[in-house]
């Protein structure tokens, strides 16, 4: 067992807000054998067993960048050359024989592409287990493609995560994040949009219960004239849990007439939750438009109260408050099943 | 004929970059040792437990680091700045009797115009000690104390010890350390039980020496039911050199008293302002602080209220105009401790020629603050594509009953403004010249008419120019 800092933030704030970072005193170095429980659906061939070294700007620090490029057990590369019509959706199933995972997915998306790509992560309940997991995203010109990143995992297996992604001109990205599992959910994202006109959205959800710690990193820099960023975050919390979110809209010196804006809003469910926020905007180009905003509250006393009023417990009426509150980002992604799945686990979790 | 162009200029320094003759009766020798430390308690005539309070201090401040974040502090070396500059004049009560050059001074800044007009008391305080006290008879006859922090050591120890670095631990950072070890001067106020002080209480602190510092210490206490609006200003010429500024503000705001906290800074682009400032607030009090950031090469400065009793507010209303060489970094912190309490946010920033204004916050609430509101809204705006802007708050909320929201802007002046007041006949120049003024104006309209005439002679929005 050791002590180890990761997940930094791109600019510092005081050490006693508690947020620069995450510190896990706790932290096993897992031992690295085979992982076989992958389901993968790619109607189209585009998915293939293949390792690429990655590099990280930002990610969640050198010791799982490190591991993701040495010890890796799951190596996937998704080219996509042409418009796709059938989505891909990778599966990840973790049990008592495959609970520890490193994988490493690279996206190469080639200009005037199309793809819906789903990688979903899931547990049997008790186990204990460990991921380590990069998706790395090459998006060329006026390509359109929607990533969605759904974690299920069990509160006991820890999950780190780190997501890379360069969208070229005229692209249009969509990452779509589902943050429900793990005992600590440790999450870097960065998009860098140096295309003209390019687009990046991440509509995120999370749900933590139990003692649950996440920590969300989100990362964009925006170098092109006219990119846009738009970053939406939604969450609850209810037992112990904590989280940090941290988001990040950098516009660098050139990005004339770029847009960013990024929210968050967090759900408390009970009062031995703790809930943090740091959005940031940081600037050295005038002519842009940056906004963020975040908010933080219990349940509507009114909305509760008018559900109530139909016959229906508090319970399940603050489940489906939550589940309202995540029902556009859970609606945009684009496979019913998955959105089934993804909203079942908020009923499970929530019982 | 040539074209007329509307100028956000600099802020205009001339009255405020008069040097006189570096002057003093003593002034300590440059960093800061066990052996300088005792000078100045002695020079001071300090008490015992000042002195050892001086020495334990130091300990602290040779423990501490430096901050991880924030602005490069690099260019500061200790070394080279003298902690204690007394002038060559004592205390004094009547303006005619304070020497020529410093009298002087204080009139181009229209410090004893203010009195006479609009103020209940004044003090004014030069390098390291305090040159000036007056307060209003009828204040003293209800009990009010207003007088400089040496004296109150002397006069009233048992409140000063009750309350000195009480609000503002010494363990707090590396530079509340080295104000414990080292402050001169500053003022005392006591307001009693319901005392009402209609017109404010108003300090200025000049520095005039080169390559020293100013730690002046601010303790205010508002007792119960009482009110009071303090102001205080600062300023000092400009020097190839660096000079410091590491003050102290300590507030208490005892039960339904409400304080209103005004402050104009306006140091020069060689000081480094790395101030301190903390109000603890009891149950029903009010705290509303006004804040104008002009001045100095860097600041770090983040006025924090504890909000320890029930149904406590707290108000933050503040501005920062960062142009060349200039590196602000600004903002509040706020503690919610207790239940049914509330604060408002305003913060707004500009940034020009190569300035950095950065917005940096704090908003914390405990498990016990339930049912408490914070609003925060922050806004900057970026003159030229030179220049830098950041926005880094931090939310910290522990307890489901809680109605936070936070939301910030940052952009350029907007195309949409500037043509709907054309579309009104207004010419492009005037139109981006009322947009900043506009801006700035929710800040201004809190302020005492003087010092926001002050402050708009510092923004110094020239109508006749273009913006950039």
């Amino acid at each position: 067992m050791k002590e180890i800092i990761l997940n930094e933030t791109p600019v510092r704030t005081s050490r006693n807000y508690g947020i620069n970072n995450i510190k896990i005193s706790d932290f096993e170095e897992p031992v690295i054998d085979a992982f076989d429980n992958i389901k993968i659906t790619d109607n189209e061939n585009c998915v293939s067993n293949q390792r690429e070294e990655i590099s990280l700007k930002f990610g969640l620090g050198e010791y799982f960048l490190a591991q993701s490029n040495e010890q890796s057990n799951v190596d996937l590369k998704i080219s996509v050359e042409k418009k796709l019509k059938e989505p891909i959706i990778i599966e990840y199933d973790f049990d008592e024989e495959n609970n520890v995972l490193v994988d490493n997915i690279n996206i190469d998306a080639k200009d005037n592409t199309k793809a819906n790509i789903i990688i979903i992560y899931k547990s049997e309940n008790e186990i204990e287990g460990y991921h380590n997991g990069i998706c790395n995203a090459k998006i060329g010109a006026n390509a359109n493609i929607h990533v969605t990143i759904v974690n299920l995992l069990n509160t006991k297996i820890n999950n780190f995560y780190s997501v890379n992604s360069s969208v070229a001109d005229e692209s249009k990205t969509l990452f779509s994040m589902v943050e429900f599992g793990g005992k600590y959910d440790v999450v870097n994202y960065y998009a860098k949009l140096d295309g003209y006109k390019a687009t990046n959205k991440l509509h995120s959800i999370y749900l933590g219960k139990e003692e649950q710690r996440i920590d969300l990193n989100y990362i964009t820099e925006l170098f092109g004239e006219k990119t846009n960023v738009d970053i939406e975050v939604n969450g609850a919390l209810t037992d112990k849990a904590k989280k940090n979110f941290k988001g990040t809209i950098d516009f660098k010196t050139g990005s004339k007439k770029a847009k960013g804006k990024e929210n968050e809003y967090c759900t408390l469910l009970s009062d031995t939750s703790i809930s943090k926020a740091l959005p940031m905007l940081l600037c050295t180009e005038d002519d842009v438009e940056g906004q963020h905003s975040t908010a933080t509250g219990k349940v509507d006393e009114n909305e509760l109260f008018y559900i109530m009023t139909r016959g229906i417990s508090e319970k399940e009426a603050k489940k489906m408050i939550v589940k309202a509150k995540f029902n556009s980002m859970i609606q945009g992604i684009k496979n019913e099943e998955v959105q089934q799945l993804v909203l079942e686990e908020v009923d499970r979790r929530l019982d | 004929m040539s074209e007329k162009k509307t100028q956000i200029e600099d802020i205009s320094r001339n009255i405020y970059d008069i040097k006189n003759k570096d002057e003093y009766s003593y002034k300590a020798k440059k960093g800061i040792t066990k052996e300088i430390v005792e000078e100045i308690s002695k020079q001071k005539n300090d008490p015992e437990w000042m002195r050892e309070f001086r020495l334990k201090a130091l300990d602290t401040y040779n423990k501490l680091e430096l901050p991880t974040w924030g602005p490069n502090l690099d260019e500061l070396n200790m070394d080279e700045i003298a902690t204690y500059v007394r002038p060559k004049t004592d205390m004094k009560n009547s303006w005619d009797d304070v020497p020529d050059d410093i009298k002087n001074t204080f009139d181009a800044l229209g410090i004893p115009e203010a009195e006479k007009k609009s103020l209940a008391g004044v003090g004014a305080q030069y390098d390291s000690e305090v040159v000036y006290h007056s307060i209003k008879e009828d204040l003293v006859k209800q009990g009010v104390i207003y007088t400089d922090m040496e004296t109150a050591v002397r006069e009233y120890p048992d409140i000063v010890k009750e309350h000195f670095m009480k609000c503002v631990p010494v363990s707090d950072h590396k530079f509340v350390a080295l104000h414990g070890a080292v402050w001169s001067g500053g003022s005392f106020v006591y307001v009693p039980k319901g005392v009402k002080v209609d017109i404010p209480l108003q300090s200025y602190f000049r520095l005039n020496s080169p390559e020293s510092g100013q730690f002046e210490h601010t303790l205010i206490i508002v007792d119960e039911g009482a009110s009071l609006h303090f102001i205080e200003g600062c300023s000092a010429p400009k020097y190839n050199k660096v000079n410091l500024h590491v003050g102290c503000v300590e507030l208490f705001v005892k039960k339904n008293a409400h304080l209103r906290y005004s402050t104009i800074e306006n140091w020069s682009k060689n000081m480094m302002n790395l101030n301190t400032k903390r109000a603890i607030v009891e149950e029903g009090g009010e705290m509303e602080w006004v804040t104008g950031s002009f001045g100095s090469k860097i600041s770090m400065l983040y006025p924090m209220a504890v909000l320890n009793g029930a149904n406590s507010k707290m108000e933050y209303t503040g501005i920062s105009f960062a142009g060349h060489g200039q590196n602000l970094d600004t903002g509040l912190k706020v503690v919610h401790n207790a239940p049914h309490t509330s604060s408002v946010i305003n913060s707004k920033s500009i940034s020009k020629d190569g300035g950095i204004a950065t917005f940096r916050s704090l908003e914390r609430v405990m498990p016990s603050a339930k049912h408490s509101k914070l609003s925060v809204s922050c806004e900057s705006l970026m003159l030229d594509d030179k220049s830098r802007s950041d926005t880094i708050p931090v939310s910290d909320i522990r307890t489901e009953e809680v109605e936070f929201s936070h939301e910030a802007k940052i952009g350029k002046i907007s195309d949409e403004e500037i043509f709907y007041l054309m579309s009104r006949g207004i010419s492009e120049e005037e139109a981006k010249a009322m947009i900043v003024r506009g801006f700035a104006y929710p800040i201004s309209k809190e302020l005492p008419l003087e010092y926001a005439v002050e402050m708009n002679n510092l923004i110094n929005l020239e109508l006749e120019g273009s913006i950039g």
